[in-house]
């Protein structure tokens, strides 16, 4: 899967982001994943650990926030979360809990969002 | 002395890749080139419909052939004279709207009506990625089982066309052609649906239709 990928754009973007704000040290970083990606936590946190090795972002705490799914049924109307069979990642079917129908939008739980990072920096 | 600050980023990946995305559609837009992306199984048919479709429509035809190693379904397409550009994804196991940019600039746009964007054989991992095309083809064959569909709802949730392939060969591996029309149905109410054969050229017809017609409406 694409974890791989992902890890590093998360890793460039932070370490960019860090520089510009003349970091000494990263401490945390939140990301944001949507239960509807194709991104496995687990498995994107390993490749973090994997790709921080020797930079700045080495020892910094990740954490991982999963969004959940929320919708708009163009059938109902409904707007909020909605039933996720995630008992496996691939067979995540998702349809309208009012009035069963699939005709919907997704509003969120699409994210791989890089929220935001705490820093140590001179004063 | 040192202090400890939040830093604010907000960065999404995916709508990075949806913003190139965007901006990919504005260049072949630009160039008034209509662009498929073509997803689906690994051998479903992909590289074999594009074939087809190169010779049978009226079209100034270009190819993007995005595979793990390119230079095999990029060859094929090099026989027809259309111009051809083959991405490597090496691992990846999908195309980003960043690679196809790249491709876009290598590309005779001006001198082109339609581009084909062939994904790497995954029904997974593309679904994240738009690529900036105009419609998305997901080929998928009865060979995969007829249960391909149900297991894979979110290629099928964001499809335009949906060709349900090798339907000559169905009865040999006991596939039920018609419950992948009706997963695909359910999960996408909108959807054209054909079932073809590449080999007797069922449906072949049809998906040049549908094509036509999207473009058409654009
Ligand atoms: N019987 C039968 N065979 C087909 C049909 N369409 C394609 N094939 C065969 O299926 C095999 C794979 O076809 P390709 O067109 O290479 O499939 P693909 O989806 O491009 O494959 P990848 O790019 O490797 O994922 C080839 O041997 C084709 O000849 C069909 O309708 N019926
Ligand atoms: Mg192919
Ligand atoms: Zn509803």
């Amino acid at each position: 899967m694409h974890e791989l990928s992902m890890a590093d754009a998360i890793v460039k973007t932070v370490l960019d982001v860090a520089e510009k704000n003349q970091a000494e040290e990263i401490l945390e970083v939140t990301i944001e994943v949507g239960k509807l990606t194709m991104l496995n936590p687990e498995q994107l946190r390993f490749l973090l650990d994997v790709l921080t090795k020797d930079t700045l972002l080495e020892g910094a705490e990740i954490i991982i926030e999963e969004i959940p799914v929320e919708i708009n049924c163009l059938s109902c109307n409904y707007k909020g979360s909605t039933n996720l069979d995630d008992s496996d990642h691939y067979l995540m079917i998702v349809k309208c809990p009012e009035c069963d129908e699939r005709n919907l939008e997704i509003v969120t739980g699409q994210e791989c969002n890089v929220k935001n990072i705490r820093i140590e920096k001179p004063d | 002395m040192h202090k400890i600050a939040d830093v604010e980023i907000q960065h999404d990946i995916m709508v990075a890749n949806k913003k190139l995305a965007q901006r990919n559609q504005r260049i072949l837009d630009k160039a008034d080139v209509f662009s498929i992306d073509v997803l689906g199984a690994i051998g479903s048919g992909k590289t074999s419909l594009i074939e087809l479709l190169i010779d049978r429509m009226d079209e100034k035809i270009g190819v993007i052939a995005g595979d793990v190693i390119s230079k095999f379904d990029a060859g094929r397409f090099q026989k027809y004279n259309v111009p051809v550009i083959g991405l490597n994804t090496g691992k990846e196991c999908h195309l980003d709207a960043h690679l196809v940019e790249h491709a876009l600039e290598d590309l005779p746009l001006d001198e082109m009506d339609i581009l084909f964007v062939e994904n790497v054989g995954n029904l997974i991992c593309p679904v994240d990625f738009d690529l900036g095309s105009h419609m998305r083809m997901v080929v998928i064959s009865v060979s995969e089982g007829d249960d391909t569909v149900e297991k894979h709802p979110l290629i099928f949730k964001d499809a335009d066309l949906v060709v349900i392939n090798k339907i000559d060969i169905a009865e040999a591996v006991g596939a039920d052609a018609e419950k992948m029309v009706k997963d695909a149905k359910m999960l996408n109410p909108d959807v054209e649906i054909i079932k073809s054969s590449l080999k007797t050229e069922e449906g072949l017809e049809k998906i040049i239709d549908s094509i036509k017609r999207f473009k058409e409406n654009i």
